[in-house]
């Protein structure tokens, strides 16, 4: 897509999502903004998977190290003391508490490759469950920890810290799809001993793209603490935390900026229907159990590249230039 | 003296579970390519089956076995219809990434399909486990569990019946020439997809009758089944793909660490031991002790 059709397209959007808190109901409110977090994580999976070719399945461990950062910080006198600054300053603590924990992480983790390093992944969620659950002087273990009162942000100032960081991280994205730091992401995923040898440093973009996957979504999880006031291993830690964001991406096609969005779209429409509007008898694991299964058998290069699709997309951009 | 002798029984048994687990996996991995993350969830359906053939349909132990087993070879040959065979028609890119999120969604909608029935029909608190008292043997003045030996009995059988399938009948050769040499085993003309067929229905059910055993001794619960895919692929990182007596001794390690651990630290560090095995190999030999880990 050209930048400036890109713009074209970017400037309204961004315009209607700016004015939609105004019209919507509370519930639909909280609709949209846990839809920007789960796009932060889910555009922040694709970093990962979509340029660089590792499948990260614990997307979600930095979501948790973020929220539990902030509220345990918030949780001190001295944090306190520092009034409407501490915000910012609790923040800024978890973004890079978490930039440190997923460099130490991807020293370890990327011995690893293809299989071995997607399962590998999903023993981080599990082994900081159990940290959290068994430091519970510290951390409250399954009680959960709370934040002060005066902290809170209201759903309304959330959604909109949420709109930015879901444009933040699907701009890295794009820049990504368009850059140098990029094509080396994309060189290490089609050939990394073919990158090494043009002289790419690949242990070290590796690390870097790493922990610029982890940035925005430890924001994220500071936004999503302070707005729900209470966070316990199982809200910020689940398993769905890290495993609903790949589906998110595989269904709307990773590798591509916009394939994050459209899974969100369908997966979040899949999700609200059928927890407000229709009930299940099952629980809704299954659900996306069995989504996550077609998804990964059927369309495995994601909706966006989907043969159907891309023939719907020839045909329009053909109607578009007889149009012109 | 009789604690080391209990720690010791208790540790082989639970290792032998393990080096059954794992290297089943490993099987799997090597002939098709296909990671199943939904292993550890057959090992709970194979505990939560036995579990309502034995306690709440009150059929004979000897009806059990075989009904058991044909269970079990149906739901490997669905698994084999409606997910390898999809997967392997692919190409060697999506493989990777489809095994691993059609079998994570297949594990997510089996652990919640048995929590629902089970939740519905039997019990609100789904655990999963035989109560089968057998009396403790008494040897030279020690008590020493009996459930605990059984599964080592049985787990060696079952062991040495596996080794015998891979390297005395034709079907288990020609898994092994799969696993060590594709393109070999195309050229001599095999059938790749009756071998796969094979290797699924076999470390299915070897899966599911370990399960079983091993819910003899430990309760177990239905969202456990990620976490026993992670233990048995610490150990196959421990032992390298492929390797049976490498399987057996990492097998064993792994649950003697386990139970002496938990020990000492108490049960609920337990799980951590084996994340931190596995790490600590991350680091020193990440190709593994006894093996090479070619994937």
């Amino acid at each position: 897509m050209k930048l400036n059709q890109l713009i074209r397209w970017f400037i309204p959007i961004i315009l209607i999502l700016l004015g939609l808190p105004y019209f919507l109901s509370p519930y639909m409110l909280m609709v949209c903004y846990l839809s920007f977090i789960w796009l932060v994580l889910a555009a922040n999976f694709d970093i990962l998977d979509g340029f660089m070719g590792y499948i990260h399945l614990a997307q979600g461990v930095y979501f948790g190290v973020g929220a539990y950062v902030a509220t345990l910080l918030l949780g001190m006198p001295y944090i306190q003391s520092l009034g409407m600054l501490s915000i910012p300053v609790v923040t800024l603590a978890a973004v890079i508490g978490a930039g440190i924990v997923g460099f130490f992480i991807a020293l370890l983790i990327f011995r690893l490759k293809g299989l071995y390093f997607a399962v590998t992944t999903l023993v981080l969620i599990f082994l900081l469950q159990i940290i959290i659950l068994n430091l519970s002087q510290i951390t409250g273990g399954s009680y959960g920890a709370f934040v002060p009162n005066q902290f809170y942000i209201s759903t309304f100032n959330a959604y909109y810290l949420a709109l930015i960081l879901a444009v933040i991280s699907i701009g890295i994205n794009y820049h990504l799809s368009n850059s140098k730091i990029g094509l080396a992401f994309q060189s290490i995923r089609e050939d990394e001993g073919a990158a090494a040898s043009i002289g790419l440093k690949v242990a070290r973009v590796k690390r870097v793209a790493y922990v610029l996957s982890t940035l925005p979504s430890a924001a994220a999880g500071v936004v999503f603490a302070l707005n729900s006031g209470f966070i316990d291993p199982n809200i910020a830690l689940g398993v769905e935390r890290s495993l609903i964001p790949p589906i998110m991406a595989m269904l709307g096609g990773s590798g591509h900026f916009l394939g994050p969005v459209v899974g969100m779209i369908i997966i979040r429409f899949i999700d609200v229907l059928f927890y407000s509007y229709v009930t299940l008898p099952v629980s809704s694991m299954l659900l996306f159990g069995v989504v996550l299964m077609l998804v990964a058998l059927f369309i495995p290069e994601g909706l966006l590249r989907a043969p159907f699709v891309k023939r719907i997309r020839q045909r329009f951009s053909k109607k578009n230039d007889e149009a012109s | 003296m009789e604690m080391i002798i209990q720690l010791l029984v208790s540790g082989i048994s639970l290792g032998g579970i393990y080096a059954l687990l794992s290297f089943s996996f490993s099987m799997v991995i090597s002939t098709t390519r296909v990671l199943n993350i939904a292993h550890g969830v057959f090992f709970i359906w194979g505990a939560a089956i036995c579990a309502i053939m034995v306690m709440h349909l009150k059929l004979h132990p000897g009806i059990v076995l075989p009904f058991f087993i044909v269970v079990f070879a149906a739901i490997a040959y669905l698994f084999y219809i409606a997910v390898v065979k999809v997967l392997m028609k692919k190409g060697s890119h999506y493989i990777l990434s489809g095994s691993i999120l059609a079998t994570f969604g297949l594990a997510l909608a089996m652990e919640s399909l048995m929590n629902t029935l089970w939740v519905a029909f039997i019990d609100p608190t789904p655990t999963f486990m035989l109560q089968m008292e057998l009396p403790p043997i008494e040897f030279a003045g020690m008590l020493i569990p009996s459930n605990r030996l059984a599964i080592i009995l049985l787990g060696a059988v079952m062991i040495i019946i596996f080794h015998f399938l891979l390297t005395k009948t034709f079907l288990g050769k020609s898994a092994r020439a799969m696993a060590q040499n594709l393109d070999g085993f195309l050229v001599l003309g095999l059938n790749p997809q009756r071998i796969t067929l094979f290797v699924i229905v076999v470390t299915t059910i070897i899966i599911a009758v370990s399960g079983a055993l091993y819910s003899l001794v430990i309760p177990l619960e239905v969202y456990e089944g990620l976490p026993l895919t992670l233990k048995a692929l610490t150990i196959i990182i421990l032992a390298g793909v492929g390797s049976l007596p490498g399987t057996i001794a990492a097998g064993v390690l792994l649950g003697m660490a386990e139970v002496i651990g938990s020990f000492y630290l108490g049960s609920v560090w337990a799980p951590v031991i084996s994340y931190a095995i596995l790490f600590f190999v991350l680091i020193v030999k990440p190709s593994g002790f006894f093996g090479r880990v070619s994937i």
